[in-house]
């Protein structure tokens, strides 16, 4: 009997050929060139247009950072073909194994069944970042029209994306290894990238504990990506997923052990996962890798809101739809939150949009309280909060003398790109496809 | 040809005891037990629905049972010791489709360590060259049936489960199946076969395990199950092995 070092390569050589010969696989990449395509011109143009491009106001692109004008749109195609394109393949990689018989001849081969799992999941990741060579081919071509590039926030993207397509790997593949057919399994797939929307639509409704457990999901882990910040619980978090969907698949792939076990085994992981995922909340550190630093407080700001030991607590009392409280949430207390992790926020509102609630004579005051002292105030803009904070703790920030973040207008349109996304990437997709099929036979 | 009695079986590899599985409401074996004598032949014998695939897959360990043991001479019967003992080539299967045949066994070689020097004999005996190239998904039912059982051949195991060997094969590949069988099984490899086709099975076999409604009714030789089947019958002998089943069955 071979070992099982030794089979795990055999192993990944075959679903390596396994991926080639599927079409799902060619099919995902032949449509994941130009979705990028679509997606980097309209933004470019977009970028173009706001740096003063044919006429329109010069100057008005000079805060304009490309992390969020090109990568987060550019990038934003990788989410929805990881949403939609990517489950099609993974689950077509582990249930064709079952539904060809392939299984039942492979499972014979006593490797541990993480391994197995692990050699789909390493074939399918290789796979999706040999898609990524056309968010590649975008940032050649950015590069090519002169535009700037920070290294680390295009990172911090990148990795993003990566970890969001680990995640549907994971769920694809605990869906497949579960579920007796591929439609059943891609049903519940989408199922759940749906019920996750879902949860954030309810948790921008209500609020509260649906909005921590909104913060999770892809979608919102995704976007904080894109916005160049790394955030340590959110990292483990996607890891805990991760794991725990592979391991999943792996108990279930074990055919030839009791379902009732199986069912007990997976059940401890869930409750491994939930106590993993509960203590990750507690875990603050995070890393703002934009260019312009939009995840964080000027550095005199931050130095100064450092000092400041005792707990600090903001009641505001507006409705989770109002306007004024997403504003609050994006622009001060997400950075406020990095910065003091001792901040307790709490929202209070009798309805969810807020417009019956404007005769109160307390809806839309923000009380702050902090070592025993407290104030109310109604402003809800970066400076306004920061005021209400620093005369709170007595404390005056210096004067920021550090260099403020201008931008990197370029007013040049997507030349070539079209070519490049809807013409060259779907014919080398083919003609790579005819050669791999030619290859095998 | 007839294979009873055509080799030295001497060594008990393997006993199964009480073998018990239910798919829901429905039992599939009911007790089993029996045993596989290393250098046989062996033909698990039975209608359809009686419960042979099921008795196999539990042996592979591609299905889990619900209570009974499988017991190794050395005693237990870890998976392990029996993974490295048993190799189980289930019927109606396509394993990976897209690929060649050529490839497939290559593959089978590699990820399970077979043995690479029987490769072209197998090829040989089961007449598989003309299918190297072809994928497996556009292979008949035979082609198919001949490559997996080459395959299967190329197995380090000990002990092959086949299930349902003659499935799909004409007359003439049967036969040449079936001779291929026996050869290796004078060459000490021992080999357990499904077969719902009684005539098939006793041209073949060096021992049968009779199973009906999931449990096993009669194991023995042929000359052995024919004076138990007369004396079922009260002394009548039965003309053939068709006649020996249903009188045990």
């Amino acid at each position: 009997m071979r070992s099982p070092d030794h089979a795990w390569i055999w192993l990944v050589r075959k679903e390596w050929r396994e991926l080639l010969a599927s079409r799902s696989w060619w099919l995902f990449l032949l449509l994941f060139g130009p979705l990028v395509g679509v997606t980097f011109i309209s933004a470019v143009n977009s970028y173009a247009e706001a740096s003063g491009y044919r006429g329109s106001a010069a100057g008005v692109g000079e805060a304009f950072s490309p992390l969020i004008g090109i990568w987060a749109p550019t990038f934003g195609a990788c989410e929805l073909a990881a949403a939609f394109l990517l489950p099609f393949v993974a689950i077509r990689l582990v249930a064709g194994d079952r539904l060809s018989g392939a299984l039942k001849l492979e499972i014979q081969q006593p490797i541990s069944p993480l391994s197995r799992v692990t050699a789909k999941g390493v074939v399918l990741l290789a796979g999706w970042l040999i898609a990524s060579l056309a968010p590649a081919a975008a940032i050649a071509l950015w590069l090519s029209y002169g535009g700037s590039l920070h290294v680390p926030e295009l990172a911090t993207v990148v990795l993003g994306h990566v970890l969001n397509a680990g995640l549907t790997i994971a769920l694809a593949f605990t869906a497949a290894s579960i579920t007796t057919h591929p439609s059943t399994a891609a049903i519940v797939t989408l199922g759940v990238t749906v019920g996750s929307w879902i949860l954030s639509f309810i948790a921008a409704v209500h609020g509260g504990r649906w909005a921590i457990a909104a913060g999770y999901t892809p979608t919102a882990m995704v976007a904080e990506f894109q916005h160049g910040l790394v955030r340590l619980d959110v990292l483990l978090i996607a890891f805990t997923f991760i794991l725990t969907g592979l391991g999943l698949a792996a108990v279930w792939l074990r055919i030839g052990v009791a379902a009732r076990r199986r069912t007990g085994e997976s059940m401890a992981l869930l409750v491994l996962m939930a106590v993993a995922m509960y203590l990750s909340t507690f875990v603050s550190p995070s890393w703002d890798l934009s260019e312009s630093r939009m995840n964080s407080f000027a550095p005199a700001d931050e130095r100064a809101l450092r000092q400041i030991r005792a707990p600090l607590q903001i009641e505001a009392h507006l409705a989770p739809e109002d306007p004024r409280r997403a504003d609050l949430e994006q622009r001060v207390l997400s950075k406020l939150r990095r910065i003091m992790p001792k901040l307790k926020v709490v929202y209070v509102s009798n309805t969810s949009i807020g417009i019956f609630e404007q005769t109160s004579a307390h809806y839309g005051e923000i009380r702050y309280e902090l070592g025993g002292r407290r104030s109310v105030s109604r402003v809800t803009t970066l400076e306004g909060v920061l005021e209400s904070i620093y005369s709170l703790a007595g404390i005056v920030p210096s004067d920021g003398s550090e260099s403020e973040f201008r931008g990197h207008p370029l007013p040049v349109p997507p030349r070539g790109a079209a070519l490049v996304f809807y013409l060259l990437w779907p014919a080398l997709a083919l003609a790579a496809a005819f050669f791999s099929h030619r290859r095998r036979s | 040809m007839n294979g009873v009695g055509s080799n030295t079986v001497t060594e008990t590899l393997l006993r199964v005891h009480g073998l018990r599985k239910s798919f829901g409401p429905v039992p599939a074996l009911r007790g089993a037990a029996f045993a596989i004598r290393s250098g046989e032949l062996l033909g698990l014998i039975g209608p359809n629905g009686a419960g042979k695939t099921t008795l196999l897959e539990c042996l592979a360990g591609v299905q889990a049972f619900d209570a009974g043991e499988i017991v190794l001479p050395a005693g237990g019967a870890a998976r392990v010791r029996l993974t490295a003992l048993l190799f189980y080539m289930p019927d109606g299967i396509a394993p990976w489709p897209d690929q060649p045949v050529g490839w497939a066994l290559d593959y089978a070689l590699g990820f399970f360590g077979g043995q690479r020097a029987l490769l072209p004999e197998v090829i040989r005996e089961l007449s598989l060259r003309p299918l190297l190239g072809t994928r497996i998904s556009a292979l008949s039912k035979g082609q198919r049936k001949r490559a997996l059982i080459g395959l299967a051949l190329l197995m380090p195991q000990r002990v092959l489960l086949i299930d349902e060997p003659f499935e799909g094969l004409d007359l003439r590949q049967s036969r040449e199946v079936a001779a291929v069988l026996r050869t290796h099984v004078s060459r000490g490899r021992t080999v357990v076969v499904s077969i719902h086709q009684i005539a098939d099975a006793a041209r073949v076999c060096d021992r049968f395990v009779l199973l009906n409604n999931g449990g096993v009714v009669a194991e023995g030789t042929l000359n052995q199950l024919t004076s138990l089947a007369a004396s079922r019958l009260g002394g009548v002998p039965c003309g053939d092995f068709e006649e020996v089943f249903l009188a045990l069955t």
